[in-house]
């Protein structure tokens, strides 16, 4: 009886022993919109340094304030925006963060229809038009809601532009979806989300002086329990191998893109991104459309994942 | 005749039975429309990716140990609150059903505090173990919310016992323990296999509580729900189709077994 019940949990707690190892296992909190790109980052890291793992600890940016706060650990930190950056700094929680250097990639707006862009979309000033059903953000809950307000108050057409709204979404994904099942016309989203629907979306950039560009931080925490290993998988993050990397997913990665105050761009520096980017989405709805370096740029990954299934999966 | 229908009554239970009747047929299609969302050729490719079944394998045995943990402490737990009159009993079982009315979101909360402090974080240091981002983390908190509520169901499965047994048993000379391991449990069997099932399925489908406490890491700590609200999140929505699928199959074959197993039992 006794030895049955010792064996059973013997049994139990058999998988646990084997789980516990001696690898440093560094905390990475990370916005789940990188997801993709810092996957294939850590699976480069793991292989170069097999004494380390990296574990992500992936949640929406708004969560991650709350969460250093009371568990007090994580060694690296990688939000969606800067602003969130700059609370953890302000509340002593950012060990090394330096504005001009640590930004490895950006974010670029750009407007998504539904597939056949029904409401025939063509600029921003189209999204003031009366009928069209316009998603926009939540500012209060995610940082492209901020984008949108500003974007259109400096069109000049945000009080149209509001009376047109029929979404409010609490994150960046929800306007994707939106737009995939057609119960919108019209957002604005980042180019790093846009790319995740080119089989369902239309993608029509926006002209530079009204193309938002947003800096996308990496910085290590002060309760780093391997800050050495941190400090060198952030150099890691800001080197050109790994800008590489978040190139092939749509993001911005020139070091130096002119913007002005508010953010939004000088000149045509990311032209050359927007136009791969719509020629992606033309490659993934038609299949006789060559896919190689020249017609898509590094996004070739992107649609050649995106062809395989009719539903978007990796 | 219609008027015999309305003064008889008939009506209501063939309302009755329509009304359950609609209910199954709408969930029936929400599942089917997802399905064809998918098409035939996705469905063969994403259920045939490892992803998939690394996944699948990864909730199925958290929820086992969690649910062999919760069992190892609800099936005494259960039999006290069923049995034995104790001081501040009624309040026990308030407590203990304080996970089950309480949103999981506030176990994940309470739960992120808790173990970085004492005496969690000695005992974590003792033993080298990291509670929180990782797997042990997932365990934890299907163990929270899970052990106040398969307490509570099998309080229910030793409650549709006649204690006379019992006393039979004893009055014929075996000891408490005895008479709870060759009386009691056996006869309470089925009870607690459908409890376990239902305690089970419940560790398998906790997502709030890991959203909060444990994140994600892809292949460790992702299980089921939780990959399903990771990839909604990177717009793939081939894997959340078809990961919906696959745990709706498995609450399915869950219940099923539950109530094949389960028979008559006044559990649920």
């Amino acid at each position: 009886m006794w030895l049955r019940v010792v064996l059973w949990i013997a049994i139990i707690l058999a998988p646990l022993a084997a789980l516990a190892g001696d690898e440093k296992e560094l905390l990475f909190h990370a916005g789940v919109g990188q997801r993709s790109s810092l996957n294939e980052i850590k699976d480069i890291w793991e292989q170069r340094n097999p004494d380390q793992r990296v574990n992500f600890s992936y949640k929406g940016s708004g969560y991650f304030i709350a969460d250093i706060t009371r568990s007090r650990q994580g060694d690296l930190f990688m939000p969606g925006e800067e602003f969130y950056l700059l609370q953890a700094q302000e509340r002593g929680f950012v060990h090394h963060y330096n504005p001009e250097t640590d930004i490895p990639a950006y974010f670029v707006t750009v407007i998504i229809t539904p597939k056949g862009n029904p409401a025939n979309i063509t600029k921003i000033e189209d999204f003031a038009r009366p009928g069209v059903r316009v998603g926009l953000g939540n500012p209060k809950s995610c940082a492209v809601g901020i984008w949108h307000e500003k974007t259109f108050k400096k069109a000049g057409i945000w009080e149209q532009v509001q009376k047109n709204a029929t979404l409010s979404a609490k994150c960046i994904p929800e306007l994707g979806n939106a737009a995939q099942h057609r119960a919108i016309d019209a957002t604005i989203v980042w180019s790093t989300t846009a790319v995740l629907y080119l089989r369902d979306v239309e993608i029509i950039p926006i002209e530079p002086s009204l193309r938002g560009v947003i800096r996308l931080p990496v910085a290590t925490l002060k309760f780093a329990r391997f800050k050495e290993e941190a400090e060198a998988l952030k150099a890691f993050i800001l080197s050109p191998e790994a800008r590489h990397i978040f190139h092939k997913h749509a993001y911005a990665v020139d070091p130096k893109i002119p913007v002005d105050d508010q953010g939004f761009c000088l000149d045509g520096t990311t032209d050359k991104d927007m136009r791969d980017l719509v020629a992606a989405a033309a490659a993934v709805k038609d299949e006789s459309l060559p896919v190689n370096a020249e017609t898509v740029g590094d996004l070739v990954e992107e649609v050649e994942r995106q062809r395989k299934t009719v539903r978007a999966g990796s | 005749m219609q008027n015999a229908l309305w003064q008889r009554g008939t009506w209501w239970p063939a309302l009755a039975i329509f009304l359950a009747l609609a209910t199954i047929t709408f969930y029936l299609i929400l599942i089917a429309s997802n399905w064809i969302y998918l098409g035939l050729g996705d469905t063969f490719y994403f259920f045939t990716q490892p992803r998939m079944w690394q996944r699948f394998w990864l909730t199925v045995w958290t929820s086992t140990v969690s649910t062999c943990f919760s069992l190892i402490i609800g099936i005494p737990a259960g039999y006290a609150l069923s049995r034995f009159s104790f001081p501040c009993r009624n309040v026990f079982a308030s407590v203990i059903d304080l996970p089950i009315v309480v949103s999981p979101a506030v176990i994940g909360a309470f739960l992120f505090g808790i173990t970085t402090r004492f005496p969690f974080d000695l005992i974590s240091e003792h033993y080298n173990i990291y509670i929180g981002r990782n797997v042990y983390g997932v365990l934890l908190v299907q163990f929270t919310v899970t052990c106040a509520f398969c307490a509570r169901l099998m309080k229910a499965a030793f409650d549709s016992i006649p204690p006379k047994f019992e006393s039979v048993s004893r009055s014929l000379g075996a000891s408490n323990f005895r008479t709870f391991f060759k009386v009691v449990l056996p006869m309470a069997k089925n009870g607690i296999m459908a409890s376990m099932i239902v305690v089970w399925a419940r560790a398998a489908a906790e997502w709030e509580g890991l959203m909060l406490f444990v994140g994600a890491s892809e292949g460790k700590t992702d299980i089921m729900p939780f990959a399903i609200y990771l990839d909604w999140n990177g717009g793939m929505m081939g894997w959340v189709v078809s990961m919906t699928i696959v745990c709706i199959l498995m609450a399915v074959t869950a219940m099923t077994a539950m109530r094949l197993i389960g028979g008559k039992s006044h559990v649920w």
